[in-house]
């Protein structure tokens, strides 16, 4: 083989690498930050039996909202405008609020590095993370949503104050569940983590937030029967191709998700679509909630674990002391009363 | 110590776009906005539990008298993610907190900053935002 030989065979392949190249870049998706980054060779791991392995440790923290905000119309940010908005995002987290305002009556986020920029997050073009409706919006509410959460606002009412019942109080701050365990799946304020592992039949997904879990068998049994309803849900899964597919109902209305019914059914999708991102996407259907079914994308970002524990109840002092704080509100204003009349 | 900042944007629809940190309860519920407090103490206990760390501080009152107080503060886990240990504060560290008094008078308090003595903020090293630096969680 002469050296001319061997290097024209060279330079065509490189040729070759280049024009390659800048197909796969001409065909990547528009919606994913990482559509900029060079394309790599990666292949899906599986399980030993077979399955696409979503296992490891993730996080759904994100910039996006859910909804897009009332002055954008396009579905997409340029990759300078997203970069801008993490940016201004990450200097709201870690700004100081103004001394004797609602909001400085708090910890900062910051010193117990629970704003995103601090952790892992997933960068995304999109606008919002509703993808349908195309306005991504949520849908309007039909009579019937409405008239619920009316009746649902009413009973708190009858019951009293916000810190009179403890029915009254937010499920979270009663640390029975937290917003967004899912499903569907959104990012609580922080610790957004969630840990998966796949057994012979099962996925397992472990929240962060009070180490709620979901037992998914993937054997094509039937969920629970109607009368049985939990906080979760009644999950069940199957592959269609690289995708896990979750179905859940059997929801509570302990528990309602922006105003949903217990008749709700959610269906997940997770891709794994490179080393580090699970593209999970879900569907609401909720006919007596919502005008049309609707539905999110959210990507999920590798991160390290383990998952620390969260045992919320152990630790939740501030349940007692909001109890207490409104007692001796109470009793302040009885004692006002009080002075007023005896004068 | 407290910088007032009012942040302007350009873009309502960029301000809009910033998801707004939410607590898992109304701090406002439990302090009183109208009982600003400031505490030099030392520290004697540090729970590091959810769904909020709580800092134990010893604090000497006008007349010399040594006052125990509970200051409320963030969940720990992604401090720990960070590698903050227990034995990253030690007892007796001197400590400032600029905070909320409990709504029902008793000593507790929410920490809105933690100060240490040579004027760092408490887990920060004083440059905040990203001390501990963007995606420093992810290897």
């Amino acid at each position: 083989m002469s050296h001319r030989y061997f290097a024209s065979v060279s330079v065509l392949a490189v040729l070759i690498a280049v024009v390659l190249f800048a197909l796969v870049l001409a065909q990547a998706p528009s919606g994913d930050a990482k559509a900029d980054a060079p394309a790599k060779t990666w292949n899906m791991p599986r399980t030993p039996d077979g399955q696409p392995d979503l296992q490891g440790f993730w996080t759904n923290a994100t910039y996006t909202p859910l909804e897009r905000p009332k002055d954008v119309t396009k579905e997409f940010y340029t990759k300078e405008e997203a970069a801008e908005i993490e940016k201004r995002g990450a200097e709201r987290e870690s700004a100081q609020t103004v001394p004797g305002t609602i909001p400085d009556v708090h910890y900062d986020f910051t010193q117990f590095g629970l704003d995103r920029h601090q952790g892992t997050y997933a960068s995304n073009l999109r606008t919002s993370l509703i993808v349908d409706p195309p306005d991504g919006k949520i849908p309007p509410m039909t009579v019937e949503g409405q008239t619920r959460v009316a009746e649902r606002a009413e009973a708190r009412k009858r019951r009293g104050g916000p810190n009179d019942a403890v029915q009254n109080m937010p499920l979270g701050a009663r640390c029975l569940i937290m917003e967004g365990p899912g499903p569907p799946m959104l990012a609580p304020a922080y610790n957004s983590n969630y840990q998966i592992v796949q057994a012979p039949g099962y996925v397992m997904i472990l929240v962060e937030m009070i180490h709620d879990v979901r037992m998914i068998p993937l054997d094509g049994s039937p969920h629970l029967p109607p009368h049985i309803r939990q906080w979760m849900g009644s999950s069940r899964g199957r592959w269609e191709g690289e995708t896990l597919v979750v179905e859940t109902t059997n929801f509570t209305d302990k528990n309602p998700f922006r105003g949903s019914s217990e008749t709700m059914r959610v269906i997940e999708r997770f891709t794994r679509v490179d080393e580090d991102t699970i593209v999970y996407k879900f569907t609401i259907e909720d006919p007596s909630t919502w005008t049309r079914p609707w539905s999110a994308e959210v990507p999920m970002k590798q991160t390290v674990g383990p998952l620390f524990e969260h045992a919320c109840h152990e630790g939740n002092y501030g349940l007692a002391n909001t109890l207490a704080g409104a007692r001796a509100e109470e009793k302040r204003a009885a004692e006002e009363t009080a002075k007023k009349e005896s004068r | 110590m407290r910088t007032k900042r009012a942040v302007v944007f350009a873009g309502v629809g960029f301000l809009l776009a910033a998801v707004p940190l939410v607590a898992h309860h109304a701090f406002s519920a439990e302090f009183d906005i109208a009982k600003p407090l400031t505490l030099q103490g030392t520290l004697t206990k540090w729970e590091m539990i959810n769904p909020h760390s709580w800092f134990h501080i010893e604090v000497k009152d006008p007349a010399g008298k040594v006052v125990p107080w509970m200051i409320e503060g963030g969940s720990p886990n992604q401090l720990i993610r960070l590698g903050v240990t227990k034995n990253t504060l030690a007892v007796g560290t001197a400590i400032l907190i600029e905070g909320y008094q409990a709504k029902d008078g008793t000593n507790k308090a929410v920490g809105r900053n933690f100060t240490l003595p040579d004027g760092t903020r408490l887990f920060l090293g004083g440059s905040a935002p990203g001390a501990l630096g963007p995606g420093s969680e992810k290897k």
